[in-house]
């Protein structure tokens, strides 16, 4: 009720100001003529009796004030006349306000743009029904290999002996082809155990999902659509539900669609590289020749209420140890582990953005920086004007007040440029970012976003404006009012002190920016130079897919790509082809097969030898630029029929023939249903087939023959654009089966783009914001040395006029400018040493703190800022002395 | 600026104000005469200190107003205590006798 009352007073007094004060005056006037009326009464003279009056009433209008104070507008008012104050001071100070906006604007868009992605993929909820209580369950390796697919046997035991989950399912992505409807293509199938939408818990738009009775081997195949396939393939009919399509020549049943957005797609392991298209069940044989030992399957579940991740996680690391004891001949050493499901997704992208955020934050910093400084500079013009309100008797809380709302409102016009700059830098964020950052299509400006800009706004406003606010509030009005505020004695050296400190600061900050972008450039060099064993130029590669139904037997595949390979070889422009099942930075399975070799003692369970294993064939090394070291390359005859050959990389001959002769050795790799041999016939040179940065592990090579894909990557080298010959080698495809797709058609460049587009990525944008930071800093040392000769014109007027050289000057000056800069120089680097220790998991071959790095961002800030400290200097040198000793 | 001269003196204006009003309608002159009667001359308010406290009382809601004609033919704005306003008069009143009770007892100890 109070409050209202004065909310409606308050209010009332903004709109009808000069009516309230109207009132008020009526209501004095009358009191004292009331007063003058007693005292005539009273036996006075009228001119007496309305002098008393007067005199006992005081000032009229310090009276109606002092009511006004109760009944006017309050902090509304002075809020509106601050407003309107501040707007004209900016108006009249356009070049201040254009400066002070755009440094603010390019802080605050930056802020803004990478706090949208951090909102979307660290903070906004997973399209998934309590997102949270889904977690992924993986097996780690004896080697301390994480997230580690899972075998059957595995699974089955999780399943059965655990209790912390509601529900528990598996999956495994693969490559399938669909025909029957138009071309034929290659689809990402999902095939899953029937439960799997349940533990995820997003509902189909049309049909249903899998039922446990899909899953029985007698039942039917069925199919679940995704609405993208469903749209693109199926016109969007709804009578798709119950039709048949055809899936590697098999019927199957379509039961469901699912919702627009829906995908479910878990990189790691995944091995296709791109979410599912369309789900199908996932078998899950038992009994002999079921090999339920092999690790391949994806596990999620969701947990049961009030079950930690932490206990799911305790509970599972259990269950793991006791199945290493129950199996160790597969088991042994194997531990298991539960992640939360956000942690999958975007575990790896945490760090590199929070850091990003920190960056930002840094650039926004330095943007506050100048502002206060320019804040600052213009105060001291200002000083005048300010001791003179306060002179007249403004309370100094109401000028801080004033000079609180001029900042706050630059912040705002500075955001509001700020979010047209975010809004552009999302666009560029979202076309630069790494393909596998899927979700960064959905970033944009929304509520939350926009939120989080006013926030940092008003804060950015508080941070700059409080300085200069309280400095120029204390000064002392006597000195303002006889100087005229232009000198740089007496009391203007606390706010030159405080300008240098601003400045110092402004340039450590860009150097621990530029250090960090410094490490991570030079190590994304040294990431492109890396031996990876293997040379990408003039490659093209694409992924040919044969159906089991239609190639049953091994010999038929391995004839379709031999006589593929014989056609691709007699094109024009081609130098060479070759087969491997998964090219190297491709993703694959990577696990490490063990192996035997043949005549030495058996190992203990756990500590058998271990090595990658890849199919191809004699045109493989050729085609890739991998040399043969020793021996000889796979014959005709061993590429048409299994002769149980194989050929080893370095690292295997290193590490396990050290000092012995590895040709004609004879290992048997436990790939194949019963022990079988292979004799070791050449060296080849290492490649860094599941990443750039990590050591080759050892690697063996089956001749197609001894070890039948069903898919293969073909690899092309050309003369000249090899993306120019695709059409080609697809018609040769097509000719010797019109019903076979191709997919993934890529240069081996673009491959390898892809592998370092997240550290180019990393790298671009802390470039990027360590260039804004240096930018920033530099027109922060320009603004203040342009200042501080612009207050000493005087003295160095006085210095010219007594014979001091022009050069003499220019030096004084740039002195003046290094002394900053190296201070902050100095602040910087020890700043940085501590704080790039944050990046040492983005690093690629040097440590942290690297001097080279360390040196030439210095020698480039030192010589960035003497050049923003030259064109001061050269205006100080042309002073004219006469005119400079009449200034005032 | 002066600030007001102190909180403590206000809540006791205010209440000066109040009970002046709870003996009948009146104007701002009027409030003034009739505190300066009531205490035998001893209280003279000041107009700067009485429309900015009259004002605030109106806002709390204790008291309300309305311009009139005066007996003299002069229009007037006439304030008039309210039923909050008397509730509160006498919540006040009850504790500046507390107040006074207590400040004898002390004095009366030494």
């Amino acid at each position: 009720m109070k409050w209202f009352n004065i909310l409606r007073d308050r209010i009332r007094a903004l709109r009808q100001r000069e009516d309230v004060i109207d009132d008020i005056d009526r209501e004095m006037r009358s009191h004292l003529a009331l007063q003058v009326e007693a005292n005539i009464h009273a036996g006075m003279s009228p001119a007496e009796a309305s002098e008393k009056a007067e005199r006992s009433f005081g000032n009229v209008n310090r009276a109606v004030a002092a009511a006004y104070d109760v009944k006017g507008g309050g902090v509304f008012e002075t809020l509106v006349q601050d407003v309107r104050y501040g707007l004209r001071m900016l108006a009249k100070h356009k070049a201040f306000t254009a400066i002070a906006v755009v440094t603010l604007a390019l802080g605050i868009g930056a802020n803004t743009a990478i706090f949208s992605v951090v909102n979307e993929l660290l903070l906004s909820p997973l399209p998934y029904r309590d997102a949270d209580r889904v977690v992924m369950l993986w097996e780690v390796s004896p080697s301390g290999r994480h997230q580690n697919s899972a075998s059957r046997a595995n699974f089955r035991a999780w399943s059965a002996q655990s209790t912390s989950y509601q529900n528990i399912a598996a999956f495994s992505d693969q490559r399938d082809n669909l025909t029957g409807v138009g071309d034929p293509e290659e689809l990402t199938v999902q095939l899953a155990t029937p439960n799997l939408f349940k533990v995820v818990g997003v509902d189909p738009i049309l049909g249903r999902t899998f039922l446990p009775e899909d899953a029985d081997p007698s039942a039917d195949p069925v199919a679940v659509l995704s609405y993208g396939l469903w749209q693109r393939r199926f016109g969007g009919q709804p009578a798709i539900v119950g039709q048949p399509i055809t899936l590697n020549g098999a019927k199957y049943t379509v039961i469901g669609v699912m919702p627009q957005n829906f995908q479910f797609h878990i990189r790691q392991r995944s091995g296709t590289g791109r979410p599912a298209e369309l789900w199908s069940i996932l078998p899950m044989p038992v009994g002999p020749g079921a090999n339920e030992r092999g690790r391949f399957l994806s596990t999620v579940a969701r947990l049961k209420d009030g079950v930690s991740v932490a206990q799911a996680d305790t509970e599972l690391r259990t269950i793991a140890a006791r199945l290493s004891d129950e199996a160790p001949e597969s088991n042994k050493n194997w531990s298991a582990e539960v992640l939360p499901l956000r942690e999958q997704f975007f575990g790896n992208v945490r760090r590199p953005l929070w850091l990003m955020l920190g960056a930002v934050g840094f650039v926004l910093l330095i943007a506050c920086a100048n502002v206060a400084n320019l804040l600052l500079s213009l105060a001291t013009t200002r000083e005048k004007e300010i001791a003179v309100r306060a002179a007249l008797g403004a309370r100094r809380t109401r000028i801080v007040r004033q000079l609180l709302t001029e900042s706050l409102l630059l912040a705002l016009l500075g955001s509001l440029l700020g979010l047209f700059f975010a809004w552009l830098g999302i666009k560029a964020l979202v076309a630069i970012s790494p393909r596998d950052l899927v979700s960064l299509q959905t970033v944009g400006l929304n509520l939350t976003v926009l939120a989080w800009t006013l926030g940092v706004s008003v804060l950015t406003g508080i941070i700059f404006g409080l300085a200069p606010a309280f400095h120029i509030s204390r000064l002392n009005l006597n000195d303002s009012l006889k100087e005229g505020g232009k000198s740089e004695s007496g009391q203007a050296t606390g706010s030159r002190r405080l300008r240098n400190a601003l400045v110092v600061t402004e340039i450590a900050l860009a150097v621990v920016l530029l250090a960090s972008a410094g490490l991570l450039i030079r190590s994304f060099i040294r990431l492109q130079q890396v031996d990876r064993g293997f040379n990408t130029d003039n490659v093209l590669t694409m992924v040919v897919r044969l159906s089991d139904a239609r190639y049953k037997e091994d010999p038929q595949v391995v004839n379709f790509f031999s006589q593929t390979l014989e056609r691709v070889r007699q094109l024009p422009t081609v130098r060479s082809a070759g087969i491997v099942n998964f090219l190297p930075l491709y993703g694959g399975l990577g696990s490490s097969t063990g192996f035997k070799i043949l005549g030495r003692p058996e190992p203990p369970p756990g500590q058998r030898p271990g090595t990658d294993v890849r199919v191809v064939d004699a045109g493989y090394f050729a085609t890739m630029g991998i040399p043969l070291l020793r021996g000889r390359n796979f014959s005709e005859t061993e590429q048409k029929e299994p002769r149980h050959v194989l050929l080893i990389n370095e690292a295997l001959a290193r590490k396990y023939f050290p000092d012995q002769d590895p040709l004609g050795q004879r290992l048997d790799v436990t790939m194949f249903d019963q022990p079988t041999p292979a004799e070791i016939i050449g060296v080849v040179g290492n490649v860094r087939y599941d990443s750039l940065v990590d050591e080759s592990p050892p690697a063996v090579y089956f001749p197609h023959p001894d070890l039948t894909y069903s898919f293969m990557t073909l690899v092309i080298r050309t003369d000249g654009d090899p993306a120019a010959i695709a059409p080609a080698v697809q018609r040769e495809i097509r000719a010797l089966d019109p019903n076979q797709p191709v997919s993934d058609v890529r240069t081996m460049n673009d491959v390898m783009a892809d592998w370092v587009s997240r550290s180019r990525f990393n790298t671009l944008l802390l470039g990027l914001f360590a260039g804004l930071a240096t930018l920033l800093s530099a027109v922060g040392i320009f603004g203040v040395m342009n200042y501080s000769v612009a207050l000493r014109t005087r003295e160095l007027g006085l210095r010219l006029a007594v014979g001091a050289q022009p050069r003499q000057v220019l030096l004084l000056v740039l002195k003046q400018g290094l002394t900053l800069t190296i201070a902050g120089v100095v602040l910087g680097l020890a700043a940085a040493s501590a704080l790039t220790r944050l990046l040492s998991g983005l690093l690629f071959g040097i440590g942290t703190v690297d001097v080279t790095t360390f040196t030439t961002i210095s020698v480039l800030l030192v010589v960035v800022s003497l050049l923003a400290c030259y064109l001061p200097a050269r205006r100080a040198m042309r002073i004219d002395p006469l005119s400079a000793l009449r200034y005032e | 600026m002066p600030q007001d001269k102190a909180d403590l003196l206000q809540g006791t204006l205010d209440m000066l104000i109040l009970k002046a009003l709870s003996l009948g309608e009146l104007h701002g002159y009027g409030i003034i005469q009739r505190i300066r009667q009531l205490s035998d001359e001893m209280l003279h308010v000041e107009q700067g200190s009485l429309y900015p406290a009259l004002y605030r009382s109106e806002q709390k809601g204790w008291v309300s107003s309305r311009w009139d004609v005066h007996q003299t033919g002069r229009e007037a704005k006439f304030y008039k205590l309210t039923r909050t306003g008397r509730k509160h008069l006498e919540a006040q009143e009850a504790s500046w006798d507390r107040l006074v009770l207590a400040i004898a007892k002390v004095r009366q100890a030494t």
